[in-house]
């Protein structure tokens, strides 16, 4: 087992490596310049372009630029093009924003998920699966930003209520338990609206594995058996069919840094997708660089995580 | 020679599990009443899409083109004002679907929108589709071959896959589409060289078992050209599986489209796609409702439609894919 | 087992999903806000579309950054409500001019003599006495001979090779006459004629007066000879008075020193600072004594005072002590030491100024915190406390608006119809500094040719645009200059809107309609491309109407939009365009030499149309020269229509900027009196800020 972790990290290892080198070159190979280098800013001469140019190491080969930016990475001294701030730290601030949005976005996934999916594999055929496919299948086919700009116009008509941010700003002095609950409710929205094509994926899947199950010989056993049905479904099938999920666990790793966009930029939430977003527009190379690298390295964690998880739970399978 | 082989091909031919007949395959996919309902929709999409390009380009009868700021924010079913010159007016002088914030027609936007949107899935999963089938298969029938000495072919295409995987894949489109010159055409290359992945990965996994099945070792071992064996007896036999996915890719294109209409990356005019239509039409909704609502909902239902019929697909297809295994 | 897990999973999502939902009936409705929440009243909370980058003065040069910058810190003069400069930092300031005359040794005086340095004393001096030079005598203070002495300057260049290398210039100063004078006078030396005669300066010696190093450079610097070293020099000089007993929000107190710091901290090439251009014309900051600094310039630059606008920095903050604690604090390595300059210090995050408000917190792509600074020299602001929130969509920050969750954010065009109306809002409408237009590239074979400009630009219905596209909230505007300042000439007509005209224009310029119903000329299509930047509604707007309009009489336009970043590197940069629709966002001074002059025309500079006139040229240097505002005008009106005459852009109009308010925001005077907000000659609500106050029910006022 260890020679194979050790072989598997280091394939790891150098694949990150490759993709930083892709990725490094894709973004400086490509038209645009850091927005700091802007000539049409009437207070820029020449020479000021040239200075900056140069404290970016924009003219140098390419190579040597991969280097310092390698360098600096490592050190921890990478500075974004656009307020020569430390990267790093500006990463870890947003992703500490972020992390809510995730937790509660997974957490109504999974929670909502299976129920729907079970009942609708026990129930296969039935109305309540053929609706609850076709909402399903709706989630997943509609525009998020449609779905969210009706839903928030429709809350604030017909509530009343701020949606928009991280909290309803101008009640810093109101009760905690107020504020509390003012950022839960600003939580909501967001990550349910990040949430609904999730649920309609993963309790999709979860009904396809319960059929399967359900299918299989020792479910039929145990219904010979003359278990009552509960148990058959709850004890026997569904154990077995949650085996598969225990991987995905793997697979929730990337999610933390790819914080959505769309919803981030809807919803005003100042999470990594925007900074990421904000940093392809500037062209803050370093933002864009160290996002992109952080999110192939989590990539490769969780699907190295799944394969170990894998091996553990399914004892058919070794690691060689 | 060459009859005695094409004898044999017939021969392997009839050899082959049992092909699944189109007819039983349409057998099941008739009965699913929600992709039967989405198949429909799609046929008619594709009449539209059609009648669109004639329509609007070809001999313009509906003109997306024209400005009538006389005529801005007209509501759907609403006649055009008097005030406007005769080459100016829509067609029959009523606004189907209303007009936008430049009294441009929405309806024949739409249809002029339809044709590029489609194009654009098309196109995108044709390219994804083929990048997926062309490592997929390498990597399956090839996968021992070495090179240098160093890894095998299958080790080399999946690890780059591997690395493909690895971009998280909108923050990719969203950087190769904000660095590259926005072009209809580089949108479509865009979404097409992000998602082959996952076809090259399940190509690759039919091709390995393929590979072990009677009548392409039998194939082999007649020595027919490999060209033939992949082409003429593998590629056949992995296409179902691959269909499914195109259909389903065609789906998430035309949404990632609009995705990135909505930042401001996506298609650019002098075309109009249902995704921009959308994301400008959403700065009105106070004020013209249907600019927002009438792509949207086209959005919605045509994705839904393609999605069902993928759905469809796939369940029609099972049984026959849970024979081989 | 069993039935626990059966009901774990319906109890589960059921729980979650309510615990998650009850939290609405805890956030506070429109009403809720400000009712009963006194705290609420004292906070003024806006929205902007974008993010601030540094919080600098003399670093930032993005309008977010600004406005937070411009409520920290505080320059030593700003505009008042009628564009006129007051004092703040400065309580006055006085301009006067000390002008050199270098001795050339190869001139000669009119009568023929040869110049000496005794005989060119003594002439001068006997002018001014005897009244052959009664112009100066008002004017001069006194004459003096400065004797000889040497000057070592490096400065960079583009070699030939176009790469930037940097030469040392030695300058063998000549004896110079110095003349003190009372006010600037731009025609000095023309007055000076009669006695030097008017060819003084072409025979300069600058073989013996300049040395390059390295030596086979200097047919590269040549041209800027004169520049370093002008026979003729004017030194304005301004000398500012500042205000005692200010301090910054830490309690240190304001001096000159800080004054000359920032000037050195914007000069040294180690910050980057955008704005050196702005500053570079200064030969040297002097303090004079605690609260008085005089500033020398090289040469004439009148718009050259407007940047003492900008924020003073604080000295003690910032300097080289302060920075080396800062890197020692943060533990920075070697190379990371060596390449620390201002803009990485941790200050351009929490900035601490004069200004009237105090900062508290930034947190990214969220919210900037400022709270009121009670010992604001001028009186504390009313608002205790105010939020800067970025929302980046437009659409959502109008939701926000109506939950009563921000007070104010840029509301577009479309969105001010709806609230003009509604009772519970008061909206202001102001023309701004800027305006947009269709620049057309001089370099085009076809568009350089003036009819075809001036047709084209009359064939776009300009006032349909402001009517339906910005629904009213826009100007006509037909020159370079913003409508509301003196600068711009009110008396010169715009292009009538005249499709049949333009079309006869064209005719006369050769262009003839073929058979598709296309414009063509010598088997040439009248064919270019236009196009903009993508994000801009209005643009985008303009762009597809006027590719319309242009459509109806025959000329094929080709439309595309392109995102920022690239439209500059790939377009307007080098100069690769046809057409483009641009805006300018104009300062209140009226030198427009980056924008118009033809020497700034070539690859990354701001004249990218090309433009070249040489009537044009004269007038621009002429202005930025002069220190006489009655005189500055009269040019800038000439300006205005020789440039309005040419067209080299389609001038189109001056967007209204609007704000709308809650009619509970009022303002009070000194007195507790209490008005409707009050607007600036450029229509700015903001100027009065301090004295804005929230009601908690809305008075009619």
């Amino acid at each position: 087992m260890w020679p194979f972790i050790f072989r598997n990290l280091l394939q790891r290892l150098v694949l990150l490596v490759i993709v930083s080198v892709i990725a490094h070159s894709v973004v400086h190979l490509a038209p645009g310049e850091p927005s700091e280098v802007d000539p049409a800013n009437p207070r820029m001469k020449p020479e000021d372009i040239v200075k900056i140019r140069e404290a970016f190491h924009l003219d140098d080969p390419l190579y040597l630029q991969y280097a310092y930016w390698m360098r600096d990475l490592l050190t921890g001294e990478l500075k974004s093009f656009k307020d020569s701030q430390p990267v790093l730290p500006k990463i870890w601030e947003r992703f500490l924003n972020s992390l809510p949005l995730f937790i509660v976005a997974t957490l109504i996934i999974w929670t909502l998920s299976f129920p729907t999916g079970i009942h609708a594999a026990i129930r296969r055929g039935s109305a309540y699966d053929r609706s609850t496919t076709f909402v399903a299948y709706t989630l997943i086919s509609v525009p998020g930003f449609f779905l969210s700009y009706l839903v928030i116009l429709w809350v604030v008509e017909w509530l009343g209520v701020p949606v928009i941010g991280m909290r309803t700003f101008g009640m810093e002095e109101a009760h905690w338990a107020f504020r509390g609950m003012d950022r839960v409710w600003h939580l909501v929205m967001p990550s349910l609206m990040s949430a609904l094509a999730g649920i309609a994926v993963l309790s999709r899947y979860v009904r396809s594995q319960m059929l399967e199950v359900i299918g299989q010989d020792y479910v039929r056993t145990a219904r010979a058996k003359g278990l009552d049905e509960d148990t058959v479904v709850y004890r026997h099938a569904l154990r077995n069919a949650l085996l598969p999920f225990v991987t995905m666990f793997g697979f929730l790793l990337p999610g933390l840094i790819g914080g959505s966009v769309i919803f981030e930029q809807i919803f005003a939430w100042p999470g990594l997708g925007r900074l990421g977003y904000d940093a392809i527009l500037s062209r803050d190379f370093p933002v864009i660089l160290t996002i992109n690298f952080i999110a192939a390295a989590l990539t490769l964690a969780g699907t190295f995580i799944s394969d170990i998880l894998y091996a553990v739970v399914d004892p058919r399978i070794r690691l060689e | 020679m060459a009859e005695t082989q094409i004898l044999d091909e017939d021969e392997l031919a009839l050899r082959q599990p049992p092909e699944s007949p189109l007819r039983e395959f349409w057998h099941i996919f008739r009965r699913d009443r929600l992709a039967m309902a989405g198949l429909i929709v799609l046929v008619l999409l594709l009449f539209a899409a059609f009648a669109a390009k004639a329509l609007t380009e070809w001999t313009v009868v509906f003109d997306p083109a024209t400005v009538r700021l006389v005529d801005k924010f007209k509501p759907p079913m609403s006649a055009a004002s008097t005030l406007l010159p005769a080459e100016d007016l829509p067609r029959g002088g009523i606004y189907l679907l209303g007009t936008d914030e430049l009294g441009r027609d929405v309806f024949a936007r739409m249809l002029q929108g339809s044709f590029v949107s489609l194009s654009i899935g098309f196109v995108a999963v044709g390219i994804s589709i083929f990048i997926g089938i062309l490592l997929g298969g390498l990597a399956g029938y090839y996968g021992n071959l070495r090179i240098f000495r160093l890894m095998t072919v299958d080790t080399l295409i999946m690890r780059f896959t591997d690395v493909m995987l690895c971009f998280p894949t909108f923050f990719l489109i969203l950087t190769v589409v904000a660095l590259l010159p926005p072009s209809i055409y580089n949108i479509m290359i865009v979404i097409g060289l992000t998602s082959w992945m996952g076809t090259a990965r399940f190509v690759r996994a039919e091709f390995l078992a393929l590979r072990e099945q009677d009548f392409v070792v039998a194939a082999q071992a007649m020595g027919l050209p490999e060209r033939r064996i992949i082409f003429v007896h593998m590629v056949p036999n992995a296409i179902a599986p691959v269909l499914v996915s195109a259909t389903i890719g065609v789906a998430t294109a035309i949404l990632t489209e609009s995705a990135l209409s909505f930042l401001g990356f996506g298609v650019q005019p002098p075309f109009a796609t249902w995704g921009n239509i959308l994301s400008d039409g959403k700065g009105y909704i106070f004020d013209a409702p249907w600019l927002f609502f009438i792509p949207g909902m086209a959005i919605l239902v045509v994705v839904l439609a393609f999605n069902l019929v993928g759905e469809g697909m796939r369940e029609a297809l099972n049984p026959k894919l849970r024979r081989r295994t | 087992m069993t039935l626990r897990l059966k009901w774990l999973l319906i109890i589960a999502p059921v729980v979650l999903v309510l615990a998650l939902f009850q939290s609405v009936f805890w956030v506070p409705t429109y009403e809720a806000q400000t009712t009963g929440n006194p705290a609420r009243l004292e906070k003024f909370i806006e929205a902007s579309i974008g993010d601030a980058k540094i919080l600098n003065p003399i670093l930032n040069a993005d309008t977010a950054s600004s406005g937070i910058v411009d409520k920290v810190f505080e320059g030593l003069l700003d505009l008042d409500e009628n564009l006129n400069l007051r004092g703040r930092l400065a309580t006055d300031w006085t301009v006067t001019e000390t002008a050199y005359l270098a001795v050339n040794p190869r001139a000669y005086f009119p009568d023929g003599s040869p110049v000496t340095t005794g005989e060119l004393e003594t002439r001068i001096r006997r002018a001014v006495t005897d009244g052959t030079l009664n112009s100066l005598q008002d004017n001069l203070i006194d004459i003096r001979l400065q004797p000889a002495h040497e000057r070592t300057e490096s400065i960079s260049l583009r070699s030939e090779d176009d790469t930037a290398i940097s030469v040392t210039v030695d300058l063998h100063v000549p004896e110079r006459v110095e003349f003190r004078l009372r006010k600037v006078d731009q025609d000095f030396f023309k007055r000076l004629e009669v006695i030097i005669g008017d060819d003084y300066a072409s025979s300069a010696p600058y073989d013996s007066w300049i040395e390059v190093e390295p030596t086979n450079k200097r047919n590269l610097v040549a041209p800027r000879f004169a520049e370093l070293l002008p026979v003729f020099e004017h030194n304005p000089i301004i000398r500012f008075n500042l205000r005692n007993g200010v301090h910054f929000h830490d309690g240190h107190e304001f001096d000159a020193g800080d004054v000359k710091f920032t000037y050195e901290a914007i000069m040294d090439p180690k910050n980057l600072s955008p704005r050196t251009s702005d500053f570079e014309p200064i030969k040297s900051v002097r303090i004079i004594a605690p609260h008085v600094v005089e500033v020398i310039y090289k040469r004439l630059f009148s718009p050259a005072i407007n940047a003492w606008s900008m924020g003073i920095l604080p000295e003690h903050l910032l300097n080289e002590d302060a920075m080396r604690q800062e890197m020692d604090r943060r533990g920075l390595s070697e190379t990371a030491r060596e390449a620390f300059g201002m803009r990485d210090s941790e200050f351009n995050r929490k900035p601490i100024g004069f200004g009237p408000f105090k900062f508290v917190k930034w947190q990214s792509d969220e919210m900037i915190h400022l709270t009121r600074n009670d010992d604001y020299w001028e009186g504390p602001p009313l608002y205790k406390d105010y939020f800067y929130r970025i929302i980046p969509d437009a659409l959502t920050q109008e939701v926000e608006f109506r939950t009563g969750a921000i007070d104010t954010y840029g509301t577009l065009p479309h969105q001010v119809a709806r609230y003009t109306d509604d009772p519970a809002y008061q909206s202001y409408s102001s023309l701004g500094l800027g305006f947009t237009y269709i620049g057309y590239s001089n370099r085009h074979p076809i568009l350089k040719d003036k009819r075809v400009r001036r047709a084209l630009g009359m064939a776009v219905n300009v006032d349909e645009i402001i009517k339906y596209v910005l629904y009213g909230e826009g100007e006509r505007i037909t020159g370079p200059y913003p409508k509301n300042t003196q600068w711009y000439d009110a008396t010169v007509l715009p292009l009538p809107y005249d499709p049949m005209a333009a079309e006869a224009l064209l005719g006369e310029a050769g262009w003839r309609k073929n058979a598709d119903g296309w414009l063509e000329k010598d088997g040439q299509l009248l064919e270019f491309n236009l196009i903009t930047n993508n994000g801009n509604l209005v643009r985008k707007a303009v762009l597809t109407i006027a590719q319309n309009n242009w459509r109806k009489i025959g000329i094929k336009c080709n439309t595309q939009l392109f995102e920022w970043a690239v439209l500059l590197k790939d377009f307007i940069n080098p100069g690769k365009f046809d057409a483009v629709v641009l805006g300018w966002s104009m300062g209140v001074d009226p030198d427009l030499y980056q924008i118009w002059h033809s020497s700034e025309s070539g690859p990354n500079q701001l004249n990218f149309v090309g433009y070249n006139n040489p009537v044009a040229d004269d007038l621009i240097v002429r202005i930025r020269r002069e220190y006489d505002v009655a005189t500055q005008r009269e040019l800038t009106h000439r300006l205005h229509a020789v440039i309005a005459d040419d067209q080299p852009y389609s001038f189109l109009f001056a967007p209204r900027g609007t704000r709308v308010l809650d009619k509970k925001i009022v303002m009070v005077d000194e007195e507790g009196k209490l008005s409707r907000l009050k607007q600036t000659k450029t229509g700015s609500i903001f100027f009065y800020f301090n004295r804005w106050k929230k009601l908690e029910h809305a008075v009619e006022l």
